[in-house]
C-alpha cells in the first residue's frame, strides 16, 4: 500500500531494511532503523496524549535526527511544522502561537535556543530531544529509543495533513501552507515518474526542512529507495568544502536554489575532484542567469539540467529539462506541467488569453495545498473556482507570476503580479518588511524596494518617514526589524527621508525612491 | 587582527546580539553569521589583511574559526 508518506518508509524498510536511507556527514541510518526509530518517537507522542491532527513543531538546523522527527510524527498521526531554528525567536513564539504547537521536537545543542522560545511563548509543554528546561517537560532521544519499535495501530488517511510550511505573509505575519498526505505524496509521484531515478541514486539535501525544495531528500529519494545526503549548515557557507562534499559523497542528484550553484561555480573548484556521479542538476526559486548555467553546464557536461517551477503551495508543478547548452540571452522557460497537473493563464478580468498573450499564471494539481492555516479567508482569494456543474468545480492556485506561452508550448515567467520578491532565493514579501518597520512606535511611513546588488542577488532597500519631530538612531531601528524578521529578509540599508516622492493620487511613488536612493542625500 | 575580526563579527555581521566572541568559536555551524554575512566577513579581512583570498580557500578548514582565520593569514601574508 501507498496512499500515505510513512508507506515510503515502511515498503523501503521492508524491501531493502539494510541500505542506507540518509546520512549526514558521518551518521548514517538505514530504511530499517529509520523505521524503527519513527515508530518509537511515534509510540512516545502517543503516550503522551499526542491525538491525531495536532501540530508539533520541528526545532533543529539540518541533521539526521530530522528524518526520524518527520516520520515519526507522521506515524503518529500529527503534522510536523518545520522552525527554523535561525530565526528570531519571537517569529518562531508566533508561529508556534498560530497553529498552536504544545511539543517540539529537537536536539541537545539547540537547548538555548529552545529556552529562547520559551520566553516567547508559554504554549509550549513538551520538549522532546533536550536536556530538561525549566517549566517544561521533556525527554531525551535515548529514552525515546526504549519504546516499542513496532508500528503504531492507526490510520492515517492521504487526505490528513502531513505538514504546514510558514512563509512570508504580506500582513506582516507568516502565513501556514498546509500539504496533505495526498499532495506531498503527489509530488513524491510525479517526480519519481517523469525523471529516471533509481535506487543507486544519492541525493543532495541542502534544503532546511522549512523550505519546501526538501521534499526531494525526504520523500523523492526513499520513494525510488535512493539515499539522501543531508548537506550541514557550515558547508553552504563555504563553497569550496561543498563542492568537495559533492564529490567525497558522490551525489547524483543536486537540487538548490541557482545562487548555491554560482557560488560553486565560482569557487575554482569544479575540475578540482571528480563529479563523475553527477547525473541530474536541479534549480528552481530564482531565474538562473543563463551566462552562468551556460558555465556550468560546459565544466559539468556529465550531468543533465532541468529548470523546476512551483510555488511552496503547489511545492512543484512545471519543469524544463535543458536538451543543449542555453544561448547566453535567451529567458529560460518554465517549462510544461507535468502529470496530473494542468493550467490556465488569465487576465485580470479572470479570463483566459491567447495563445502567447500575458497572463497570470493559475495551476490545479494533486499537488496542491490544502488551505492557509486557520486563515479561510486568504484561502478562498487565493483559489480560482471554475464551476463545471452545479456543485462541482474544479480549484485553480493562482500563482501571483505572470507568464505567456511560447510557440513550443512552454510557459515562460514574466514576473510577479505583486510585491513578493525572491531574494537568495528565500520568498520574501515586501509589504511584510513595510509592516514591521511600520510597527515601530517612531516610523509614520515606509517604503521597502528590492534593487540590484550583484549580478545575481537583489538587497533590500528600506526609506522612512519619522513622526514629526522625533529621531531615531538607524541601528535602534535595525535591531526592533531583527526581533520580527529573518536575517534574509532584512533591509541592507534603510534610509530616513524628509519626504517620498509621491504619484498624482498621494500614493508612495516606489519607483522613483529608488533612483533617489541611488543620488546621495542633500 | 584578532579584535578587528571579532569586532567586525559583533558589530557588522552577526544576526544575533552577542557581547563578546571568542577566537575558537565555530562561526559557520550555527546561524551566528549567514552566508552573506560570510561573504563580508571574507572581503573584510582581504581589504583588513591587504590580501586576495582566492574562492578556491573558501573552505571549513580555513574559516571555522578566528584561531583558523589567524592561522590562514600567518601562512598567505605577502609581507
Amino acid at each position: 500500500m501507498l496512499y500515505n508518506l510513512q508507506h515510503i518508509i515502511e515498503n523501503a524498510a521492508k524491501s531493502l531494511p539494510d541500505r542506507v536511507a540518509f546520512s549526514c556527514l558521518k551518521k548514517v541510518i538505514t530504511y530499517q532503523e529509520l523505521d524503527q526509530q519513527a515508530n518509537q518517537l511515534a509510540h512516545s507522542l502517543l503516550n503522551n496524549a499526542h491525538l491525531k491532527g495536532d501540530r508539533i513543531g520541528i526545532y533543529m538546523p539540518r541533521c539526521l535526527e530530522s528524518v526520524t522527527a518527520v516520520f515519526g510524527i507522521l506515524k503518529s498521526g500529527g503534522v510536523y511544522v518545520p522552525l527554523d531554528p535561525f530565526a528570531p525567536a519571537h517569529r518562531t513564539a508566533a508561529i508556534i502561537e498560530d497553529c498552536n504547537i504544545k511539543t517540539l521536537v529537537t536536539i541537545p545543542n539547540q537547548k538555548k535556543r529552545v529556552e529562547g522560545v520559551l520566553k516567547e511563548t508559554s504554549q509550549i509543554q513538551l520538549i522532546i530531544g533536550s536536556e530538561t528546561i525549566s517549566n517544561c517537560s521533556s525527554i531525551a532521544w535515548e529514552t525515546i529509543f526504549e519504546e516499542k519499535n513496532s508500528k503504531p495501530l492507526l490510520e492515517i488517511l492521504e487526505s490528513d495533513l502531513a505538514f504546514i510550511l510558514y512563509t512570508s505573509g504580506s500582513t506582516g505575519s507568516p502565513k501556514g501552507i498546509m500539504h496533505t498526505h495526498y499532495s506531498a505524496l503527489s509530488l513524491a509521484k510525479i517526480v519519481a515518474h517523469t525523471f529516471d531515478f533509481t535506487q543507486e541514486d544519492i541525493f543532495g539535501n541542502p534544503a532546511p526542512l522549512h523550505f519546501d525544495p526538501s521534499t526531494f531528500g525526504y520523500f523523492v529519494a526513499p520513494l525510488v529507495r535512493a539515499k539522501t545526503v543531508i548537506i550541514p549548515e557550515a558547508y553552504l557557507k563555504m563553497p569550496a568544502s561543498l563542492s568537495a562534499l559533492i564529490a567525497q559523497e558522490k551525489i547524483s542528484v543536486w537540487y538548490s536554489v541557482p545562487l548555491m550553484l554560482i557560488q560553486l561555480l565560482k569557487s575554482n573548484t569544479l575540475t578540482k575532484y571528480d563529479f563523475s556521479h553527477l547525473r541530474w542538476i536541479f534549480f528552481a526559486g530564482e531565474v538562473f542567469i543563463p551566462k552562468h548555467l551556460k558555465a556550468l553546464m560546459e565544466i559539468w557536461p556529465q550531468a543533465r539540467y532541468c529548470n523546476l517551477y512551483g510555488p511552496a503551495e503547489l511545492i512543484l508543478c512545471t519543469y524544463y529539462p535543458l536538451e543543449e547548452i542555453p544561448d547566453a540571452h535567451i529567458n529560460i522557460p518554465i517549462g510544461k506541467t507535468w502529470a496530473n497537473t494542468e493550467f490556465k493563464i488569465l487576465n485580470s478580468q479572470g479570463e483566459e488569453v491567447l495563445q502567447g498573450e500575458e497572463g497570470e499564471l493559475t495551476i490545479r494539481s494533486a499537488t496542491l495545498m490544502q488551505g492557509y492555516w486557520n486563515n479561510p479567508e486568504m484561502t478562498q482569494k487565493c483559489f480560482h473556482q471554475v464551476n463545471i456543474a452545479q456543485g462541482y468545480q474544479h480549484t485553480y492556485y493562482k500563482t501571483g507570476d505572470l507568464v505567456k506561452l511560447s510557440e513550443a508550448n512552454e510557459l515562460l515567467f514574466l514576473g510577479r503580479n505583486d510585491r513578493q520578491i525572491k531574494l537568495r532565493g528565500y520568498r520574501v514579501e515586501l509589504d511584510e518588511v513595510e509592516n514591521i518597520l511600520l510597527q515601530h512606535p517612531l516610523v509614520e511611513e515606509a517604503a521597502v524596494i528590492a534593487v540590484k546588488d550583484t549580478e545575481e542577488a537583489q538587497k533590500l532597500q528600506a526609506s522612512i518617514l519619522l513622526r514629526n519631530g522625533k529621531s531615531l538612531q538607524i541601528d535602534e531601528l535595525r535591531e526592533f526589524c531583527s526581533q520580527f524578521l529573518p536575517s534574509y529578509a532584512l533591509p541592507e540599508s534603510i534610509t530616513i527621508m524628509k519626504d517620498f516622492p509621491r504619484t498624482s493620487s498621494g500614493k508612495i511613488d516606489r519607483k522613483q525612491i529608488a533612483n533617489l536612493i541611488d543620488q546621495p542625500q542633500p | 587582527m584578532k579584535d578587528k575580526i571579532s569586532n567586525y563579527i559583533i558589530h557588522h555581521i552577526a544576526k544575533q546580539k552577542i557581547e563578546a566572541i571568542h577566537a575558537d568559536d565555530d562561526l559557520l555551524a550555527d546561524g551566528l553569521i549567514d552566508s552573506l554575512g560570510m561573504m563580508k566577513l571574507v572581503a573584510y579581512v582581504e581589504k583588513e589583511a591587504q590580501i586576495k583570498i582566492p574562492p578556491e580557500d573558501l573552505t571549513l578548514e580555513n574559516f571555522m574559526t578566528i584561531d583558523h582565520i589567524l592561522e590562514y593569514l600567518a601562512n598567505h601574508s605577502t609581507t
